[in-house]
């Protein structure tokens, strides 16, 4: 664990310690803790390190890094027995604690010509604690701050060198934490923003659209950086109505288009949503979950927006909805969305919490797989004149042509419209429209029911079964492995395709299952909603949280537990 | 007839006998037909109101969409394929309503499109409440007393957002409002024009005769569209508190800057691009 009160460079040195260990062999997960302030505030990230893979935080910390010792108090609650405490040599802290107190600051001048390089000289000092040479920590400096020029990746090595000195000279009195040999593999640490992003890159996506807004500006911010390498146009609109629009405008022209935002922009991207909907066009949008209703806890994470991203938007048209859990699935889920949108002319949402967006994970390099990627069909043959955007094909879909095309013309119509486009009132040709948009969800859920994913071989067995989605999966595919440890009948099924809901196979489980219950970060149960509403299960009870913090995997495991008894 | 018709439509043309939308949608085809351009090259994005229906009237490409958000919809096509020729329609509800922010921006912005406002001081489809651009004291339905604000003023607001081709036409006046629409295409940037739309059902005092007895065509007076100070003067002088102010017609303030979609885009139209697996291949070298 990590953590200063200034919040400067937070960020820096928890990726660039991870980088470090990842490209060592370990498995790193590193999830952010981060106030909704400029600067400083009480801001902490944790880091946790494994031989295999890991996808959620550990429980308690066997390291604390403090830059700043008198914020050692806030922590002494997460600490593992005998944890070490690393922090600066000046100032007051609790007593009885393993302490480490290094010069940080005094190092990073001396070293570093800027007190702001104690970042640097704790990575180094974390790094020798951990029992890890500094080998191959200059190259990753210079891929943080060669931008910067001048000597700065220089400087930050220095520092490193000293932290790391000064521990190794005092390791004596440091008790290290040396970490286990690791198998050195081909893996990324990546987070998940940066996974959607790069998904939607491989997906083709060219232009690129937000109003900045937490937890889905880390998107778009990606996007803007490689913009000229990678093809793009982002634009940051004037508000989420533009951006939304922005996008349908140039989905309609041809681009595949994708916009970004949190709950409270997606609310006002609602009437885009049904446009999109009504005039058949391929969008995609990523929808961040944050804490609401209203502003709520803007930097902090929630799983309260699924029902209304479900059913968001007025009139009724088909769309799909992917909940994706960590950066693997992430980048899976941005290159499905665009596959999606663009076969069945339709929205389709991916829908993540904040924890997912922020939080870095460790990813096998061949887990993100690039699909062969669909340019749009254009059909051919058609007379001068003679396309016709709405016509009726089958499973509702119609071709498409790009505007442009010389003697075609491509009507995109909000109103209710005859199959060339043109408005009408008709009464069955209202219904006829209405049932070839609807009849595309069928084409959808396809795509959905082979997707559920079951973790643990829940087959002939009376198991209960836990349905989670978003990034509540590490949490309880770890919580869920503990309790089977115990020699308890428990399986977790996994939904990252949530809408149209996969009513066939999960059915097909819960019939084989003892009984269902949910984990999900909301009040009100809206996945246990979902289950009783679409397969009509009886949900026997959910485990809850709703103050904006990301589960543990004890507190998980406790309430399965707990339900397991309860129901007997 | 076909369903798809390029310069004409099928459609029948829903609008009140005698409306001045009739004489705007002719207008455009002629300035477009002037200007050569083929309906396949033409993208309208229509708001929504009686005006947005020049969309599906025209018989050119079309976006049919909401009210008030056919400038992010135009934006939207001329990014990604900056090759079509994009006109956004709308009405004073859509434009200086609806869409205000929007059009704020895209004064800003000046991307290279054609924005025609028809400003009948009235909505029309929603049968007879005051727009934005109604006067102070326009009864309605609503305000049975009179509008309670003074009118927006869209041509001084688009100078102060750095407009770069603010104009006003008059529907009275269909060679002009042509000519001038032509202008506007021509013009390498965000070609916007207000236009005089008497709306014959629901504004009683903005009639064609009214407009008449105060229009004044601003190449007849000398007037210099580089010189900003005199465009400023000229777009205060309507709306005003008084009824009988006169009503400039013509180019207010045209100037020369880079359109919005020539900045820093990539250099080909993005929807001819092919996918290039080796950016995804290179970008994940930064996470090892």
């Amino acid at each position: 664990m990590s953590r200063d009160r200034q919040g400067r460079g937070l960020q820096v040195i928890s990726r660039t310690l991870g980088r470090l260990l990842v490209r060592a062999g370990y498995h790193v997960f590193v999830s952010q803790d981060v106030m909704s302030r400029i600067r400083g505030g009480h801001n902490f990230a944790r880091v946790r390190i494994s031989t295999g893979p890991v996808a959620a935080d550990g429980e308690k910390a066997e390291i604390l890094v403090a830059l700043d010792p008198a914020l050692v108090v806030r922590h002494v609650a997460d600490l593992a027995p005998d944890a070490v405490v690393l922090t600066d040599a000046a100032g007051g802290m609790p007593e009885g604690l393993n302490a480490v107190r290094l010069p940080l600051v005094d190092l990073a001048r001396e070293h570093g010509r800027d007190a702001v390089m104690a970042n640097a000289v704790a990575v180094g000092a974390a790094l020798a604690l951990v029992g890890l040479e500094l080998t191959g920590l200059e190259d990753l400096f210079e891929s943080q701050f060669a931008a910067k020029g001048g000597d700065v990746v220089r400087r930050n090595m220095a520092a490193a060198e000293a932290g790391h000195r000064a521990v190794v000279e005092d390791m004596k009195r440091c008790c290290p934490r040396k970490l286990a040999g690791a198998e050195p593999g081909d893996r990324l640490l990546i987070s998940g923003a940066e996974a959607i992003a790069l998904g939607a890159i491989a997906a083709n996506v060219r232009v690129v659209t937000g109003y900045p807004m937490s937890p889905a500006t880390p998107i778009v911010e990606y996007c803007f950086r490689h913009a000229r390498e990678a093809g793009l146009i982002v634009e940051q609109t004037e508000d989420e109505i533009s951006a939304a629009n922005l996008a349908i405008g140039a989905a309609f022209a041809g681009a595949r288009a994708m916009t970004c935002t949190a709950g409270g922009g997606f609310c006002l991207m609602n009437e885009a949503l049904s446009l999109a909907g009504m005039t058949e066009t391929p969008l995609v949008l990523c929808v961040g979950m944050r804490p609401g209703p209203g502003t709520g806890l803007a930097t902090r994470t929630a799983q309260a927006d699924l029902l209304f991203v479900i059913y968001a938007g007025h009139g009724e048209f088909p769309r799909a909805v992917l909940t994706p859990a960590d950066a693997a699935q992430g980048f899976q889920a941005a290159q499905d969305a665009f596959r999606i949108a663009e076969k069945c002319q339709t929205p389709v949402i991916i829908l993540f919490d904040q924890f997912m967006a922020d939080a870095l994970w460790t990813v096998e390099r061949s887990e993100l797989r690039v699909e062969n990627r669909q340019e749009r069909q254009v059909p051919e043959g058609v007379q001068p004149y003679g396309y016709r955007r709405y016509e009726v094909g089958e499973g509702g879909l119609s071709p498409m042509v790009l505007p442009g095309t010389p003697e075609q013309l491509v009507y995109a119509d909000s109103d209710e419209h005859n199959e060339a486009g043109h408005i009408t009132e008709s009464a069955a040709m209202r219904v006829r429209m209405v049932d070839k948009r609807n009849a595309k969800t069928a084409g959808i859920r396809q795509e959905a029911e082979v997707k559920v994913e079951v973790e643990a071989k829940a087959k002939a067995e009376k198991e209960t079964l836990v349905f989670c989605f978003g990034s509540s999966r590490g949490v309880v595919a770890e919580a869920v492995a503990r309790l089977r440890e115990k020699g308890r009948k428990v399986a977790m099924v996994h939904l990252h395709y949530i809408w149209p809901f996969p009513v066939e196979a999960v059915t097909a489980l819960a019939a084989k299952g003892a009984k269902v219950v949910t984990v999900e970060q909301n009040y009100s149960g809206q996945l246990a909603q979902l289950l009783a509403q679409e397969c009509g299960l009886r949900v026997a009870g959910t485990v809850r949280r709703y103050d904006g913090r990301q589960f543990s995997v004890a507190e998980v495991e406790a309430g399965l537990e707990q339900l397991t008894r309860e129901v007997g | 007839m076909p369903d798809v018709t390029p310069w004409s439509s099928p459609a029948e043309k829903t609008w009140c006998p005698g409306c001045g939308n009739f004489g705007i949608l002719n207008a455009l085809k002629a300035a477009l037909v002037a200007a050569k351009l083929e309906p396949s090259q033409v993208v309208v994005v229509g708001g929504i109101g009686q005006s947005g229906k020049v969309a599906q009237y025209l018989g050119a490409n079309f976006l049919h969409g909401l009210h008030g958000r056919a400038l992010p919809h135009a934006l939207g096509v001329k990014l990604a394929n900056p090759g079509l020729k994009v006109i956004a329609v709308g009405g004073d509800g859509d434009m200086y309503g609806e869409g205000g922010n929007h059009l704020l921006h895209a004064f800003r912005r000046n991307l290279d499109i054609v924005c025609l406002v028809h400003n009948n001081g009235v909505y029309g489809l929603t049968k007879g409440q005051a727009a934005p651009t109604s006067g102070p004291g326009f009864a309605t339905k609503n305000r049975p007393m009179g509008t309670l604000v003074p009118a927006f003023n869209p041509l001084a607001a688009g100078l102060v957002m750095g407009g770069s081709f603010i104009a006003r036409g008059f529907a009275g006046d269909l060679k002009h409002l042509t000519r001038l629409i032509g202008d506007a295409l021509k013009h390498k940037g965000f070609g916007f024009i207000d236009i005089l739309q008497p709306c014959v059902t629901f504004n009683h005092v903005n009639t064609f005769g009214w407009f008449r007895e105060r229009v004044y065509d601003l190449a007849l007076e000398g007037h210099d569209t580089s010189d900003e100070d005199a465009a400023r003067a000229r777009a205060l002088e309507w709306p005003a508190e008084t009824g009988d102010a006169r009503i400039p017609l013509g180019i207010l303030y045209r100037a020369w800057r880079a359109a919005y979609e020539s900045c820093g885009q990539p250099g080909k139209p993005v929807v001819r691009l092919k996918s290039d697996l080796g950016v995804v291949k290179k970008a994940l070298e930064d996470f090892e």
